[in-house]
């Protein structure tokens, strides 16, 4: 009986989209469009998610406390380089940040205009930046950044 | 008499270099300053009788650490302090006159350090408050280092919980 039905044409509706004869590749062009452009707008949502998450953990202080998280390969922030750790003592320290229940400590030395930053990680990590604190948004959340500048501030006045 | 003078010399930099680390390991497990400073000069005296044995400087300041932590463990375990219910001086007061090398920002959450069972709190102070690594933690405490990092873990997660219940 199914048989039947699809054997009448006149039964079929016409596909809507069909390639007409002379029409080139306007539709595959369209459909190649609009499938870059929800590429586009997912691959937005997702970045703009995944600062989100950085700023709110950089906010909090546990940025390094992922395992193989590193803080530079999360933010990529120009005033925060990071460099080799020199295992600097609390003596040797200008600022020290001792912060028991997130996990990390922090030691900063202002070293000429820059400031030399330790961080020590809750599993042993050992990790040492140097920040420009010219370059520092006045109001910034990252916390190795406001770190360098109350170091900077203590050590200056 | 040169030799001795050298001797002298040793213990007087010896004393002037661990003598504040040491009273402030022990006052962090005492909790009391008459004791703290009795368990420093008896690690000092242990000290200048297993001298010999000592390696290097490395090994020196994990001796003295491990010792004054034994001592301070039996000073605990003592019938003394079993029977007798010790005034518990604030961290502020029985720090007072001794050197740090900062000045301590939160004294609410090193007071919790103080109060964790043993096994939390010396890896959690020397690590946070004596800046120490696990590796020298490790072998101060003869754990390995796995045992301390989950100590500093659930220790962390302790100091959170009294934290937590002393705020309303």
């Amino acid at each position: 009986m199914g048989i039947q039905e699809i054997k009448g044409k006149e039964g079929i509706p016409e596909y809507r989209n069909r390639k007409r004869a002379g029409q080139t590749e306007g539709f595959q062009e369209s459909l190649l469009q609009n499938l870059e452009s929800k590429k586009r707008q997912a691959d937005a949502v997702r970045t703009e998610g995944h600062l989100r998450r950085n700023d709110r953990e950089a906010d909090a202080g546990i940025l390094g406390a992922r395992t193989g998280v590193r803080v530079n390969a999360v933010t990529p922030r120009e005033a925060v380089r990071p460099v080799e750790v020199r295992h600097m003592s609390y003596e040797e320290s200008d600022n020290i940040e001792i912060a028991v229940t997130q996990g990390y400590t922090l030691k900063g030395k202002l070293d000429g205009a820059q400031v030399y930053v330790e961080a020590k990680y809750e599993d042993g990590r050992l990790e040492a930046y140097l920040v420009d604190t010219a370059k520092i948004q006045e109001k910034t959340v990252h916390r190795i950044e406001r770190f360098a500048l109350e170091t900077a501030e203590s050590v200056n006045g | 008499m040169e030799q001795k003078f050298e001797k002298n010399e040793r213990w007087n930099c010896l004393t002037e270099e661990y003598q504040a680390m040491l009273y402030r390991i022990a006052f962090s497990n005492l909790r009391n300053r008459a004791d703290a400073e009795d368990a420093v000069q008896e690690t000092f005296l242990r000290y200048i009788r297993a001298e010999k044995s000592i390696a290097d400087r490395e090994h020196e300041k994990a001796w003295l650490i491990r010792t004054i932590l034994h001592i301070c463990t039996d000073m605990l375990k003592s019938s003394w302090h079993r029977k007798t219910v010790a005034l518990d001086e604030s961290v502020t007061a029985g720090a007072e006159g001794i050197w740090r090398p900062y000045q301590v920002k939160d004294d609410e959450t090193l007071e919790a350090v103080l109060q964790l069972p043993i096994h939390y709190r010396n890896p959690i102070y020397l690590f946070y408050y004596e800046d120490y690594s696990i590796q020298e933690i490790a072998g101060a405490l003869n754990e390995k280092e796995g045992t301390i990092k989950t100590r500093l873990r659930r220790g962390r997660e302790e100091v959170k919980k009294i934290l937590t219940e002393r705020r309303p």
